[in-house]
């Protein structure tokens, strides 16, 4: 889950409209809309505010997403996070405090009988 | 493990089975089928037929009873109904109205 | 005793409505309905086939329906539910399994900016391809190759990420984005409704699409 302290950083200052793709770790502190397609791990800092579907093979969010979420691995929406959107993914995790509207869509095995 | 006890405030409308034993504080309504023993506590209000090894009853119970092994009206224990045991037991101060067959 | 609230055992099945006013914990097996004014545990044994209305849910066990808090649902790791939450405070435990909506009350969500829905809607889904557009973020992709390297794994979900719901789910995407979005914007007081229903719609149109 730990992201890279060189990773790419999208600053506070920083808006960006349009489909957003990259093979690294990204950092999100300002405003993108539109789309994300990254091959990493995405993280949505406290400043940071996503209007954009995204997909990424990790998510973490302590800002705001509004949009749908696919991850391949792992999608952790923190405690200070708001996310409004469906997200997919193998594991999703949502902390006490975030705030969260929307489907959430993993496997999940059930006894048979159910 | 642990017992089953349905607290006083709570009311099952339906129909319980297992095999271990059951404390009954609260309202049952439907049916009891047990392979184990039964505890009406006082307090307790079944109106339920009931199947099951052994039963003791200090609360309510409204509906017949069959048990395979024992039947114990406590002295708080008020009984309305059949009862079907081999062995059967009504303290005194127990109220019952109902049939006995001890499968003589 | 009825002061530690309700315990249905491990071995115990209780089929048809269950209501009070304590805590209930369930090592065995419940179906039907559950209504009640204090908590309810589902111990790692513990099944829920049932919807269930209380103050506060705490899940280990597997819960299959709806579940209704007036306080909150935890799911905790080993906890697997089906079935839709309608509480203030819901959260997933690392390790637990979920599917199904979650609804925490009104949660503001940020709207897109004016330029950008228009952006959006007026460029088809197939331009999702082009790469020549929206150059602007990853300037620096193949930049660093530490950071590739460092995890091997990214080359396979890369093809995941992108073959997989490409097509089928621009389109997918786009047409309803642009239905649903759009009035959104406009009708700014039921925006968080409008949109809800739309995403509805897009899940299920995804889904059609996969299908297919």
């Amino acid at each position: 889950m730990a992201i890279q302290t060189d990773a790419c950083v999208i600053g506070q200052g920083i808006s960006i409209n349009g489909r957003l793709t990259g093979d690294e770790d990204l950092v999100i502190e300002g405003r993108v809309e539109g789309t994300i397609a990254l091959n990493n791990h995405l993280m949505v800092e406290v400043t940071g505010t996503v209007v954009a579907d995204v997909e990424a093979v990790e998510l973490t969010v302590r800002g705001t997403v509004s949009g749908n979420i696919a991850a391949s691995q792992v999608v952790s929406i923190q405690a200070d996070a708001t996310v409004v959107g469906d997200v997919r993914a193998p594991r999703i995790i949502i902390e006490d405090g975030a705030r969260f509207k929307g489907n959430i869509d993993m496997d999940v095995p059930l006894p048979e009988g159910l | 493990m642990a017992n089953t006890i349905i607290g006083s405030t709570i009311v099952i409308d339906g129909e319980i089975t297992g095999d271990e034993a059951l404390y009954i504080q609260g309202t049952v309504k439907g049916r009891i089928a047990l392979e184990e023993s039964l505890y009406v506590e006082e307090g307790g209000e079944v109106e339920a037929d009931i199947e099951t090894q052994n039963v003791e009853i200090s609360g309510n119970l409204t509906g017949n009873i069959t048990a395979t092994e024992r039947v114990e009206i406590k002295e708080t224990g008020r009984v309305v109904g059949d009862v079907k045991s081999p062995r059967i037991l009504i303290a005194d101060g127990a109220v019952f109205k109902g049939h006995i067959d001890m499968e003589v | 005793m009825a002061d530690n609230g309700t315990v249905i055992g491990e071995n115990i099945r209780i089929t048809g409505h269950v209501s009070g006013e304590e805590d209930l914990t369930v090592f065995g097996w419940v179906e039907g309905t559950v209504e009640l004014s204090q908590s309810l545990h589902v111990e790692p044994s513990g099944i829920i086939k049932a919807n269930v209305s209380v103050a506060t849910a705490v899940v280990s066990g597997v819960v299959v329906g709806n579940i209704t808090a007036s306080e909150a649902v935890e799911l905790l790791q080993g906890g697997r539910m089906v079935g839709n939450i309608i509480a203030p405070r819901v959260v997933i435990a690392d390790g637990a399994a979920f599917r199904g909506h979650i609804d925490m009350g009104e949660v503001d969500a940020p709207e897109a900016s004016a330029s950008s829905s228009r952006a959006r809607s007026s460029r088809p889904a197939s331009t999702r391809r082009q790469p020549s557009r929206p150059a602007v973020a990853p300037a620096r992709p193949a930049a660093r190759p530490a950071a590739r390297a460092k995890d091997p794994a990214p080359a396979e979900p890369a093809k995941a990420v992108e073959a997989k719901p490409s097509k089928a789910e621009a389109e997918a995407k786009s047409s309803p984005a642009k239905s649903t979005k759009a009035p959104a914007k406009v009708e700014e007081v039921v925006a968080a409704p409008v949109k809800a229903s739309g995403r509805k719609k897009k899940a299920s149109a995804k889904e059609a699409a996969a299908e297919s």
